[in-house]
């Protein structure tokens, strides 16, 4: 077994996402330029669209706390503190951590962002007799991060497919002292949860296995005082590890670590490069990461978290009255749409802009080749008319409407013979 | 469908075998075991890209195959052929065949069409792919092959 090796060279690689992606941008659907801050609307090109396409799920950007949390460092500290943590830290770090570590139910290190603490913890997580499993659609941060374990053998897994998981523990046996499976907890494109109840399953039966979580996209909206779905489901267990994302529905800036001991956070902050090696987050980041922390741990926090549920419900119940099927059953803040093609992608993604929305298109490589997409999310700063409003114009430029059905693995098998050549 | 030359009807089943074998539903695989049967062991496959043309043994073709399956790049495959010109003499057939991939069986768009052009060897008293090449450079979903294909009913 061997780390994974890819068939196309890393160059290849870059041509086809490079051609790819130039194709969304010479459609002047992607790469584009805000003339405004994140909040209910988007001015792209002088016209205000409704924002759909945010992940700063709660609304919180331009929360009156977080803001003068900001300010006040900024005042406080200047704009920067330039000097290795290593060496020194701003004190904020401290108080950032300690109210974190009381929202997650865990010890706590920030990072300056999600993809620095997968490249600070996995090198030092991961031993060199373990064997690390990684799901496929993992966040792409995660794949980056695994290059720097290249030394233990490395499994892709197909999309959360627990029977998969659970054949490598098989075969495993004794030969490895853990066996990890790196996913995401809220996979940034499709919408879906990690498999936990499964993945608890696993976890009782193989005491091998370890998990590590990317729950970048639940983070805030989703769990006790925010803690997204990781810690929710395995709040105390010793083998279970979370990155989340300061930088999204939290509000702030960042990333952090959520670890089982005091010993393996004070390791990373020792160990992990980009702890010593890696700028700090600037001083009002800081300041309104600490706010957000704090606001996290108000009882009226869960009460905002009830709001985007709504939305959620709201939106999901909206799609299914028009027969719009989403990649996923499971009610996030994301919403996927697979179409047949991806000129129905550009097509849609246009109309629903010269309408007022601001959706975004996903294509290979965010998504498999055969799943050109629509993705959309929903964030407290969507009014319910809003959703409503949206999904209305999304069935009315979706024609034809059975072309967006999920497929169905027991469907039929459909004659070849009226679609081939008859020979 | 009609063909402009008689050929050998087994041919058609062979075809038909190809893009079985290479076309697979949502969450499964290609029927590997099946490719290394409709494949001829001296087999070259040959796909031009916008980066570069891949020259391949049936090997390689495969290890293609399952990088980009277990990458992620699909999750599923579905490709049908939708023309077909057969040249047929003794133990050899050259092949036009024009396809489409689509997201699923009942998906409304094609995905993609294109040509592809195959080479057929007769080994054993069977018929087997010993060639097979396609110019993604050329494929395009709204692909018009009545130009390619006049006497067939090639869909536009």
């Amino acid at each position: 077994m061997a780390k994974i090796r890819s068939f196309f060279s890393r160059t290849r690689k870059v041509q086809t996402a490079d051609r790819f992606v130039s194709e969304l941008q010479n459609e002047g659907i992607i790469m584009q330029r805000a003339g405004s801050g994140d909040g209910p609307e988007w001015v792209i090109d002088g016209s205000p669209l409704k924002n759909f396409g945010s992940c700063s799920y709660m609304g919180l950007e331009r929360h009156p706390l977080l803001l003068a949390g900001a300010e006040e460092a900024l005042r406080r500290y200047g704009s920067n503190f330039s000097i290795s943590r290593a060496y020194l830290q701003c004190s904020l770090y401290e108080e950032l951590e300690e109210a974190l570590g009381r929202a997650m139910g865990r010890h706590v290190i920030v990072t300056p962002s999600t993809t620095l603490a997968h490249l600070a913890a996995l090198p030092i997580l991961v031993g060199e007799r373990d064997l690390v499993l990684l799901d496929q659609f993992a966040h792409a941060s995660l794949h980056m991060a695994t290059e720097l374990i290249d030394d233990v053998p490395i499994e892709l897994v197909r999309h959360s497919r627990l029977d998969a998981i659970e054949r490598q523990l098989v075969e495993a046996g004794d030969r490895y002292d853990r066996v990890w499976y790196l996913c995401d907890g809220v996979y940034s494109m499709l919408g879906d949860f990690a498999p936990f109840a499964g993945l608890a399953t696993l976890l009782k039966r193989y005491p091998k296995l370890h998990l590590y979580v990317d729950d970048a996209h639940a983070m805030s909206w989703a769990g006790q005082s925010g803690r997204g779905m990781a810690l929710q489901h395995f709040p105390s267990s010793e083998r279970v590890f979370v990155a989340v994302s300061l930088s999204k529905a939290f509000g702030a800036t960042g990333g952090a670590l959520a670890l089982p001991s005091s010993e393996l956070k004070e390791r990373v902050r020792r160990c992990g490069g980009p702890m010593v090696f890696s700028g700090p987050i600037p001083p009002a980041g800081l300041g309104a990461a600490l706010a957000s922390a704090r606001l996290h741990l108000e009882p009226e926090f869960e009460t905002m978290q009830l709001e985007l549920g709504d939305r959620i419900e709201s939106a999901r119940t909206l799609l299914g009255e028009r027969g719009l099927a989403l990649a996923t059953d499971d009610a996030t803040p994301i919403f996927m749409l697979h179409y047949d093609a991806t000129w129905e992608v550009t097509n849609v993604i246009r109309a629903l802009r010269e309408r007022g929305f601001f959706c975004c298109p996903s294509t290979f490589p965010a998504v498999p080749m055969n799943k050109p997409s629509i993705r959309f999310t929903v964030s407290r700063h969507n009014s319910l008319p809003d959703i409503r409003e949206l999904v209305e114009h999304l069935s009315a430029v979706s024609a034809p409407r059975h072309s967006i059905v999920r497929p169905q693995a027991s469907e039929d098998e459909m004659s070849l013979e009226s679609q081939s050549a008859a020979g | 469908m009609q063909t402009m030359l008689m050929y050998d009807s087994t041919i058609g089943e062979l075809l038909e075998r190809l893009y079985a074998v290479i076309s697979f539903e949502e969450g499964d695989e290609p029927a590997w075991d099946g490719l290394k049967q409709v494949f001829s062991e001296h087999a070259r496959i040959t796909r031009i890209s916008h980066e570069g043309t891949d020259y391949l043994s049936l090997s390689d073709f495969l290890a293609m195959t399952r990088s980009l399956v277990d990458a992620g790049a699909y999750t599923s495959f579905y490709e049908v052929e939708v023309a077909r010109r057969v040249e047929h003499f003794g133990n050899v057939a050259q092949v036009f065949s024009a396809y489409e991939t689509r997201r699923h069986r009942r998906a409304s768009q094609a995905l993609d069409r294109g040509v592809n052009s195959i080479q057929l060897i007769r080994e054993g008293g069977r018929w087997r792919v010993l060639g097979l090449l396609w110019d993604e450079t050329y494929t395009n979903p709204k692909l018009d092959f009545s130009a390619l294909f006049p006497t067939e009913d090639a869909r536009g």
